[in-house]
């Protein structure tokens, strides 16, 4: 018998949790292919590696962008070999809760539990992000006050505020870490004319990104393809040209926040002054983000203690209580 | 006296469905109260300590922090190219 199992599907990675085990499986959703057969040939980190850098009959994609499945077929085969490397055969059909963006239509989560079911799933439920990350950012979410938690994934951002086990507003943009990363890789090619790739933008956004200005700043070297000769060239990129370039992206994350406030009854939203709003999600990493919410909404923003995991332990949580928290599942009571 | 017996079985069986229906009314309008109280006892703060505590440790629970905000870590990759440290 299968260990049931909640996955926190990403656009960016993809997290395992097994009931009973805790955090199994924590890998980048990446898959790469054979162009030519079809054929998987790595999945997950191994895959990622490869990314902008495979001959012409390999291809390493993304089969989530924001939030949905863009390919189907390759997701499903995704899911499949991540649950074979958790121990799920065809003999072993485990339940699975499965977290996604709460703004995905009844297409996309059709598809995404059908997925899930073709990869060997006895049962497959969802549960909106962001109530999953309250959970697992351990917010007391049980008690009548106002929590908010903004979670700032690979493909989507989302805030809600969540009072008595329920969401009471929640605000969804489609807007990510990795328009983040393209308003980079853009705005390298724009102003000084070289192309670089996905994972070179991200390393530029983890070494010199930021939301707000932050002490201790510095410049980065940028190595590329000149799009005019076509030859490798270095350029400096500083930390302000980055921000200018992300800056659109962050403020519609920001703005987004900004909507869910206002959507709160004034009874919660006191209490966000006292107990501010909780960041979560690998975008929430982004330098200098936090500050920018606070800055523009006047609401203190903290961290919480696991950005990267506390979608994956909420949806554990669900698991490992699984019949007095059903009802809490997508479509459970609408 | 078969019409008797008739009557008789079908008053019993008409209390039987008459208390059959009154046990399922109550049972139905406290089960809102019952699994509105399951759901939230399972969200309390001891029933998420044992999910909580394989990541947080032994520390506690986001509660509003005294003390200023965390910060975000100020350090800075000086240089990036190609192929750097940085995962994804």
């Amino acid at each position: 018998m299968a260990r049931d199992l909640a996955i926190d599907l990403g656009t960016a990675n993809t997290l395992v949790y097994m009931k009973g085990r805790g955090i199994v499986l924590n890998e980048p959703s990446v898959i790469a292919l054979n162009r030519q057969t079809g054929e998987v040939l790595a999945t997950g980190r191994e895959a990622w590696q490869m990314i902008g850098r495979t001959p012409g009959y390999i291809v390493a994609v993304r089969p989530l962008r924001g939030g949905a499945i863009t390919d189907f077929e390759i997701t499903e085969r995704m899911i499949r070999l991540l649950l074979q490397r958790v121990g799920v055969s065809r003999f072993t059909r485990p339940k699975v809760v499965i977290c996604v963006p709460s703004a995905i239509t009844e297409v996309e989560r059709r598809a995404v539990t059908d997925a899930a079911r073709r990869a060997g799933a006895a049962d497959a439920n969802l549960i909106e992000q962001p109530m999953a990350a309250a959970i697992g950012a351990d917010l007391p979410i049980d008690e009548p006050v106002g929590n908010m938690v903004i979670d700032v994934g690979g493909g989507t951002s989302e805030t809600a505020v969540i009072s008595l086990g329920g969401i009471v507003a929640l605000e969804a943009v489609r807007v990510g870490s990795f328009d983040i990363d393209a308003a980079i890789q853009n705005y390298i090619r724009r102003e000084h004319g070289i192309a670089v790739g996905e994972r070179t933008a991200e390393e530029i956004k983890m070494a010199i990104g930021s939301a707000h200005p932050t002490p201790q700043e510095s410049q980065a070297e940028v190595r590329g393809r000149d799009l005019m000769t076509g030859l490798p060239k270095t350029v400096i990129l500083t930390p302000e040209e980055v921000r200018y370039a992300i800056d659109d992206v962050v403020s519609s994350i920001v703005a987004s926040v900004i909507r869910c406030l206002s959507k709160a009854p004034p009874e919660l939203s006191q209490d966000f002054l006292v107990r501010g709003m909780y960041l979560v999600g690998g975008g929430g990493l982004l330098r200098g983000l936090a500050e920018r919410i606070e800055l523009e909404t006047e609401v203190p923003v903290r961290m919480s203690n696991v950005p990267l995991e506390a979608v994956v332990l909420g949806a554990g949580h669900v698991i490992e209580h699984y019949d007095a928290l059903k009802g809490m599942f997508m479509g459970a009571r609408r | 006296m078969t019409i008797g017996v008739a009557l008789m079985v079908a008053v019993a069986l008409g209390l039987v469905v008459v208390v059959a229906v009154l046990v399922s009314r109550s049972r139905h309008s406290t089960d809102g109260v019952d699994s509105f109280r399951r759901q939230i006892d399972a969200l309390s703060p001891e029933a998420r300590r044992p999910v909580i505590d394989q990541m947080y440790g032994t520390s506690g629970r986001n509660e509003p922090p005294t003390e200023p905000p965390t910060e975000q870590s100020g350090d800075t990759a000086p240089d990036t190219d190609d192929g750097g440290p940085h995962g994804p």
